[in-house]
This record gives C-alpha cells, structure tokens and sequence, in this order.
C-alpha cells in the first residue's frame, strides 16, 4: 500500500507512545498514535495508518484503506508471535535474543565466524576437523533433524578453529558448532 | 471383527486410526515415546502403552517393545499408519508369527514392493511400464558411474527401501555421484535402516500422479481412481488432490487398470497406492507401490465416499470388499495441504517447539486431520507433520478457493509451519490453471517470504504489537496472564471498538 505519508494535523490526537522491538532479530524503532479511531504508526519518515478492531485474546482484524487484513497474536514468555496474512514473526523487546531460527551465524570478537546450528536436532556427521582449510560453501556439519539431514556450511573461506560439537550430540538452534578464522585476504 | 487394536504410529495418523477403531466399536492402544507422553493420539486412545526414550529406533520402530504391548494389552491386530513400521516386511511377518493381525499387506506382498528393484522386475514382466533404471543395487562405484552414464544424466539416487523423498538425489554429472550416493545411503540408512540406493533415470518435469487400490483377502482389487501430487518440494507432496487435472477419462481408465494389475502382479492385500511418473506426452511409468495408508488418502474418501481406514480394518479381519470397480465412482474434487512445522521462508527448516496458539479451521467441506493441539512441544525426532487440511467442494475451483479461505482460518503460532505459504500456492496461476508439475515449487517460489508485500506485513506486524502492548488481551493459550490488569480502562482499549470510515 502507499504511504499515506507524514499526517499533519487534521486528526484527534488521543496519545503517542514510541517503541523499540525486535521484529525477527531486527531492531525496529516505532511511534504509535491513536488518530479518529485509527493507529497511526511512524517508524523514520513513513508512516502507515491502520483501523483496529480486536476480535479476540489473540486476533485483530486490521483495516488499510478498503482491506482487512487478519493478525493473531500469541505471547509465549517474553515473545509475541505475530501472525500477518499467513506469515509468522516474532516481535520482543530488544533486549531478548529471539529472532528467527537460522537468521544466521555471526562475527565474533577478533573477527571469526561462528557457525550455529539452525535449527534444534542431532549431529551426525563432523565433515571437517580443527585446523582443516576451509572453502566458502563446503559442508561442515550435519544435523539431523525430524528426520532430514541439514548440511551447515561456511559462508567463508578460513580455518577451523574450534569444533564445539561431537557425532550424536543433541544441539538446540543457535547452539555454536564450528568457529572459523577468516582467510586473511 | 476385532475387539482390540494397537495404533503402531504417532501424530495425526495415530488420530486418524484411533477414531476409525472408536467409531468401529473396537477398544484402541496407543504407544508413545518419552518425547510423545502428553500427545494428542495418547489422549485419545483407550490405553496406552510407553515404549522409551525418544529415539523412534529405541521406541516407534522398535518391534520386541510394540509386540509386547500388543501382548499386554490384548491387542489382535497392529494398525501400523504410515511411515516407522508400517513398511517393514520383517515386522509384518513378526506380527504373522505372533498372531497377530497386521492390518496392511501380507508380509511376501510387502517384501516384494518393499523391494524397489525386485518390484520393477515383477512389474516389467506384468506389463506395467517401469523407468528405465539399475537392476541391481550392489553396484561399485565404477559400476554407478557406469549405470549413470549408460543411463544418461541427469539420474536420480533412489533408496531401496524408501519412499517420502528419503534417500534421494539428483545427479547431473559424474562429479556428482559419489558424495550423491554417499549421502542418499546415509540418509536411507537413517530413516529405514537399510542403505542399499540404486540409480533411475530422472525424468524431468514429470507430474506424480497415483492410484489408491482395495484388495480384500479373497481375490477382489480395486482402484479409487486417482491422486495428482505433484507440488512436491524436497521431493515430498506438500499438497495433493483429486481428479488429476492432467487425466482426461481415456487415460483414467488405462491407469487404473495397470495400478490394479499391478498389484495383483505383486500377489497384494489390503490397501496400498501405485504411484506413476507422468510425462508431458501423456507416457506414465510405474515409479513405486507404496505399502500402506498414505498421509493424503483423505482426497480419496472425500472424493469416492469411501473410509479407507474403515476398509482397511474391515479387509484386515478378513471381510469381502462391498463394492466392486463399476460401483465406484469420483464426485467433485478434493485437495489436501499438508501442514508442516517447517520454516518455508528459511529453506523448510524443521521448526520445533511449542504450539502457543491454534485455530482449526472448520466450515462446510472442510476436514482438519490434525495430531496436535494448543500448548503441544512438537518433537525433533519425528517427521515434521502436524496437520492435514482437506477441503472437498462441486468442482476444482470451488475446492480451491475453498482451501484458500480455510488456510486463512489456519492459525498455528509458536514455530513455523508452511499453511501461509500453502496459500500462496493455492493461489498461484499456474496451479489455479492445473498445469503445475513437479518443478512448480522449486520454479515459482524459490524465494519465499522476501517479496510483494513483506514490509507492509512488518509493518503491521509492528502495529499489531505496539497495539497488544498498550492494550493486552493476547497470552499464552488465549486465557487471560496473571497479573495484568486487563480491565483498565485506557483509550487503547477502546480504540477496538472504533470504525475506520466506512467499515460495514
């Protein structure tokens, strides 16, 4: 939908509230105001203006213009899960690590790469050791789960520095199974 | 008829069974894994049994344990669902020497088509058209290479044992062999308990399309026409139905007839499926007998009126089929989506973990087969199966939007499942066309999640949860959190009643 743009004046304003959340392990800063019966949400220079009517505990029927969209909602400790036409995020404050499953390895200190597991399941196959050349891409481990196999690979080139893993290990997701020093280039 | 049976399976199969039995007057024994204690088919069983830790080889597929539940609880007959044993000639003539019934095919029935490659012998000789392929499984690695090439690239690694895409892989060149090979044996090795693969041609851009058959104890076999399932992704169905729009009434006939054949070729009872390649010219080949209730048997029953569970028991317990081929016939047109925990904007990732949230969808012509409810910790060591969504209307685009609205209506959150991109699917042109073959997903949808429309859908997502934060009604399991206090009046929780311009 398009933008309806920066709304100046016009509009009742009841309230503005900003926040800061995490949607899907990105942080996303938002203003939210209530206008003539609609949110009105601000995140930077765009703003989007939607009717609200709660359904139910956990469902909303949004309004955007002649269209009603369906969100459910569903809190589980600190996260909400936030279903959007058929789609799933998961939305928290940002201090929670609870983005999505697999969003992905990341840098450590120093600069090595941190392989996870992407999802939780069992190790059955260690393709590399410590001190193995590594390429971008190449196989490192398996991990089993609900009966497929995953191959977690490499997204650089490098050295194997640390295998934090053994075959038959049960591994939750983000659990770090491989570290990897980067080629110097 | 029997007095007892014991459900050999878990999820929503285990359900599937369990009401047949009840509604059948037969007492039902559930078995579980640690992982499976507070499961829905444990709930509703009339006794259960526990098998063990997790492990599906320490617990579902393990037949010294199931036999013994069997024998403690008095149970007759084993109905083994899909998948774990149900395919396992060993167990099914375990259960022959025990005495107890096994409610699938007899155990030599099973061992032949159980047999990928024996099984094409048999068919080759019946006259059933197979895909050209290896004849033999214990091959060297010269010898692959050899078949490969002989056959002409690309091929596919196929396990002998296998079946739901386990095992396989497509191999386009030489270099691609070994590690294709080495992985689809461990794979198969994995799942099955067995690692023998051999290699067929890979017929590209097939559709998959099989025949459901009935073979009583005494001679008579049917077919139930049949089931287009060619949105597959990893090689495994994802949404099926029935009539194939790719059969016309000539080719129905010849199909069914070869499925029915071929059965008979392979000396087979009780229910099972013929599966076929069917290429763009209109060639089928027999590609497998699958030896068991299929996950998407529902299309055939909302389509042919029939309940194949039911006939399963009632052939198991020595009954004579009620109907014969003329009797039957195909009425409207069913489709079925399978519901997976899996992440499809992440590549189908399994997605375990707690269900915090679950509506069913319902409504007229709407089936909803599930094997989970709210608050249910799906496990990692199980196929990633949750639900069936089956939809039967008049004709196919009545079924269609039928399944449109009804994944709407399927709400599951807590870990990711694909009903959302199952719409997406139903939803596409091509497949609201019936030209969709194998190559659909992989072509029309590689990327999903990161097109049209996904900052919008951040976007209110955001809205959503700074609306729940000012005005909380969301908690976990829908009932109200302790400790918040719901009831204060603020404008946010007024705002829900407001009508933007011109809502109805």
């Amino acid at each position: 939908m398009d933008d309806p743009g920066p709304l100046a004046g016009g509009g009742r304003s009841v309230s503005a509230s900003a926040f800061d959340f995490l949607l899907d392990g990105e942080v996303r800063r938002i203003s939210v105001e209530a206008r003539d019966g609609a949110l009105v949400v601000r995140e930077g220079d765009r703003a989007l203006e939607t009717g609200v009517r709660r359904v139910s505990a956990n469902e909303l029927r949004l309004r955007l213009g002649d269209r009603s969209v369906r969100v459910f909602l569903a809190r589980d400790g600190e996260r909400t899960f936030v279903a959007v036409d058929g789609r799933q995020y998961v939305v928290s404050e940002p201090r929670v690590d609870a983005g999505r499953p697999g969003a992905g390895d990341d840098k450590a200190a120093g600069g090595s790469l941190r392989v996870k597991a992407p999802m939780p399941g069992k190790v059955t196959k260690l393709a590399i050791s410590v001190g193995e050349e590594v390429r971008k891409n190449q196989t490192l481990v398996i991990v089993e789960a609900m009966k497929m196999e995953n191959e977690i690979k490499t997204s650089i080139d490098g050295v194997v520095t640390k295998v934090h893993a053994a075959v038959g290990d049960l591994v939750d997701a983000e659990k770090i199974l491989v570290e990897i020093e980067p080629k110097a280039a | 008829m029997f007095r007892k049976v014991l459900v050999a399976n878990r999820g929503e199969i285990a359900v599937r069974v369990i009401r047949a039995c009840r509604e059948m007057g037969i007492a039902s024994v559930a078995v579980f894994s640690e992982a499976d204690a507070a499961a829905l088919h444990v709930r509703l069983a009339d006794e259960a049994v526990p098998l063990g830790p997790p492990p599906a080889v320490e617990s579902y597929l393990h037949m010294d344990k199931i036999v013994a539940a069997a024998r403690a609880t008095g149970a007759e007959a084993v109905h083994p669902g899909y998948g774990f044993l149900a395919e396992n000639s060993a167990f099914a003539r375990r259960c022959e020497k025990e005495g107890l019934v096994f409610i699938g095919p007899n155990s030599a029935a099973l061992e032949l088509v159980g047999d990928k490659v024996r099984a094409r012998q048999t068919m080759e000789k019946a006259g059933v058209p197979t895909v050209p392929g290896m004849k033999s499984c214990s091959a060297s690695a010269e010898e692959f290479r050899a078949a490969a090439r002989a056959l002409g690239y690309p091929v596919m690694v196929k396990a002998s044992a296998g079946g739901g895409g386990k095992g396989m892989r497509i191999v386009t060149d030489d270099g691609g062999l070994a590690p294709a090979l080495e992985a689809g044996r461990r794979e198969a090795k994995s799942a099955f308990g067995d690692d023998s693969v051999y290699l067929e041609k890979y017929i590209e851009e097939p559709r998959h399309v099989e025949f459901q058959v009935l073979a009583d104890n005494h001679g008579r076999t049917v077919h139930l026409f049949e089931r287009e399932c060619s949105i597959q992704r990893r090689h495994q169905k994802i949404l099926e139905e029935s009539p194939s729009p790719a059969l016309d009434a000539k080719l129905r006939r010849e199909m069914g007839e070869t499925a029915v054949r071929a059965m008979r070729a392979a000396g087979y009872n009780n229910a099972g499926t013929v599966e076929f390649l069917l290429d763009k010219d209109g060639h089928f080949y027999f590609l497998e007998v699958n030896a068991r209730l299929q996950v998407e048997h529902p299309v055939t029953e909302l389509v042919t009126g029939v309940d194949l569970v039911r006939q399963q028991i009632l052939i198991a317990s020595g009954a004579d089929l009620p109907f014969r081929q003329e009797d039957l016939a195909q009425r409207g047109h069913a489709i079925e989506c399978r519901i997976y925990a899996e992440d499809p904007g992440a590549n189908f990732l399994p997605s375990a973990g707690r269900i915090v949230l679950l509506r069913e969808p319902t409504g007229p012509g709407v089936r909803f087969d599930s094997g989970v409810f709210e608050g249910f910790e799906v496990p990692v060591f199980y196929d990633p199966i949750l639900a069936k969504l089956i939809v039967w209307a008049e004709d196919r685009e009545a079924a269609r939007r039928r399944m449109a609205a009804a994944l709407q209506d399927c709400v599951i959150l807590g870990i990711h499942t694909t009903a959302g991109f199952l719409g997406d699917v139903v939803g596409h042109p091509e497949f609201r066309a019936g030209r969709a073959t194998t190559s659909f997903i992989g072509k029309h949808f590689a990327s999903w999640g990161t097109g049209e429309g996904e900052d919008e859908r951040k976007r209110l997502a955001l809205a959503a949860a700074a609306f729940e934060a000012l005005s909380p009604g969301a908690a976990p399991g829908g009932a109200a959190e302790p400790g918040r206090k719901k009831d204060t009046a603020t404008p946010w929780t007024t705002l829900g009643h407001w009508r933007a311009g011109g809502e109805a």
